[in-house]
Formats: structure tokens, sequence, C-alpha cells
């Protein structure tokens, strides 16, 4: 259900340039969700300030949860918040590279975050400063590696390759 | 069971054999060691339609401590593995086990997945593997009726081994 006071992603990117300057570098409409792409160095400071602005009120942090790029663009954070008073939704979009993979922990502010980012650690080998417990979620504890790394080995398919097409080479035979 | 030792030859007296194995088949208190959507079938399975109770099987154990039959339904992750290991140890011999559906029989979708584990027969030995994904209840019925045909010709001394006891002076 609409709200009248439910900011559109137009209004989303104003007042988030207004209030960070360059450090929003992109604001894109997804299906009506505004996603807001920050810089690593002010991703805390957004998510603080979409949650305690009056406008904004994101009081609810729906997922926080990553994407592996590749070797050259490394991986991307997305923290997806909703407003129970304002209904709408806003995705905080971070770059993180790959060899230096370590971003400030937004459990202060959420506490869904918390298992949410202890699981994105371990799935995609992302450092959470700040965390308040960075242990391994979901993973027994003798676990080695990252397995949503796109380069994760998985020992299954080095004693038998995958029998169907690969993403990409689909339409090299036809 | 005491009869399971050297020194007694009860078990090996045919009528005897043959009493025990009836009864061990038709008496199969059940566990249900549901992981995924085959655990749904299971139930399906001891419902109205197709009732495993007419089979003997009663699915109301209270516990593993309570149970013969263990029937693992769905996908075993690694890290649930010692769980079932556990469940497994405490059920009291003799104890049969069916593996249930693709997954718990060999990974099956999640063949190459990190977290699953390849068969369960790699934690706990298996009498009756069910394929299907998931099987339909017949298919457990099926495999209910091949395990009491296994337990039926069943000699007890043999499955354990000769059991040596202190003997008693």
């Amino acid at each position: 259900m609409p709200s009248p006071s439910q900011l559109s992603p137009d209004d989303v990117a104003s007042r988030l340039r207004a209030r960070f300057g360059d450090d929003v570098s992109d604001v894109a409409d997804q299906h009506g969700h505004a996603v807001a792409t920050v810089t690593r160095e002010r991703y805390h400071d957004v998510c603080r300030f979409v949650r305690d602005e009056p406008e904004f009120a994101c009081d609810y942090a729906d997922f926080t949860s990553a994407v592996d790029l590749g070797e050259e663009r490394g991986f991307e954070v997305l923290t997806h918040l909703f407003s129970t008073a304002h209904h709408h939704n806003v995705r905080v979009r971070v770059a993180v590279p790959r060899d230096d993979a370590v971003l400030a922990s937004v459990s202060d502010l959420w506490a869904t975050c918390d298992w949410h980012e202890r699981e994105t650690a371990e799935m995609f080998g992302i450092r959470f400063e700040g965390h308040p417990m960075p242990v391994k979620l979901l993973l027994s504890e003798p676990f080695e590696g990252h397995p949503m790394r796109k380069d994760f080995s998985l020992m299954t398919r080095e004693a038998k390759p995958w029998p169907g097409a690969v993403e990409g080479e689909e339409d090299e035979e036809a | 069971m005491g009869l399971i030792t050297e020194r007694t030859p009860i078990p090996q007296i045919q009528p005897v054999k043959f009493i025990l194995n009836w009864g061990r088949r038709y008496s199969l208190w059940v566990m249900n060691f549901g992981l995924a959507c085959c655990a749904i079938e299971f139930i399906a399975a001891s419902t109205a339609k197709n009732d495993f109770i007419r089979l003997g099987v009663i699915p109301t154990a209270h516990g593993p401590r309570q149970a013969d039959l263990l029937v693992v339904a769905g996908t075993l992750t690694d890290k649930m593995a010692p769980a079932l290991k556990r469940v497994y140890e405490q059920m009291p011999d003799p104890k049969y086990v069916i593996s249930f559906g693709s997954c718990s029989n060999c990974g099956g979708p999640y063949w190459d997945s990190y977290s699953v584990t390849k068969g369960v027969d790699q934690i706990v030995p298996i009498d009756v593997y069910v394929p299907g994904c998931p099987p339909r209840p017949e298919a457990l019925l099926h495999g209910i009726l091949e395990l009491q045909r296994k337990i039926k010709d069943e000699d007890i001394q043999e499955k354990f081994g000769a059991v040596t006891q202190p003997a008693v002076s």
C-alpha cells in the first residue's frame, strides 16, 4: 500500500545527494525501490542517516548480502531497508574490493544485520569491522573457504564436471 | 535382547528364529528423520490413504531410544550429519535404516553442493534405498516391504557376529 509520505526513488536521490554529495554516486529506480550506490567510507553514515532522518525512517532492515562480480569488479554488498511508517524501500549498495574485503558493520543500527553480516562474512570472506561477534553462522566450524565466491572450487565438480551448459557458453554453438 | 549370545542356541532353532523375525518385521517403531520435502511424503505414507501402519510400521516412537527403524527423509548436510549419527547410535539393536529420496541416497540435485552430504551411507549403514525426488508414498511402502523381506531371512547371530559374554560361574 503506498503511503502519502512515501518517498519515490527520485526523492531519495535528491535527499541523499543534498546530504552526502558525490559520496552517493548513483540512485537507481528498480521496480519502485531506490538503490543508492555509496562509497565504502560513508556506508555506515548513509545507513544511519536513512534510519534516523524522519522523512526516511527506515526502521526495518530486510537483509544484508553480497554479490561476487568477478576478479576485477570485486564484491557488491547490499543492505535492503524498509520503512514501516512510510512504506518505501531503500537499498544501499557499496562496492568492496577483492583484495581488501572490509566493510563497516551496521549491526549497531539494526540487530537484523548481525546474523546477515555473519552469513555474508563466511560466504564471501568479507570482514565486517565493528561486528560484535564475528564468527561463522551457518557453516560448520572446520569449513575452509568461502563457498559463494566465484573462485571457490566444488570438490565434486573437480571429479565430474558440470554435465549441462555453463552460463555464458550456451550461445557459442548456436 | 539377551538372545544374541554365543551361549544361547535359541535363535538358531528354526521355529524360534521364524517367530522372532516375524515379530520384528511387523512391529517396526519408526523414527522419521525428516530433513526436507521427503518428510512430507513420509507423513503422507503414514496417513489413511497409504497407511503404512497396516504393515506394522508404527510412527509414534517417542524418540530414537524407542525406535527400531530410522527413515532418513531429506537432504542431509555436513553440519547435520553428527546429529544423525547420534540418533542412530541411540537406537537399540536390532535397528534398521531406510534412506528415503535422492538427497539421502547420493546427494540428489545437490550432488555438487559445498554443504550437502553425498549419501547418508557415509554416516550410517543403510538397509533399503528408496529412489525418487521425492519418492511417492507407494515407494516407501515398497521399501518397507523390501525391508520386511530382508528381516524375514535375517540371522541375528550372523548379523552381529559371535558376541562373547563373560562366563557366569
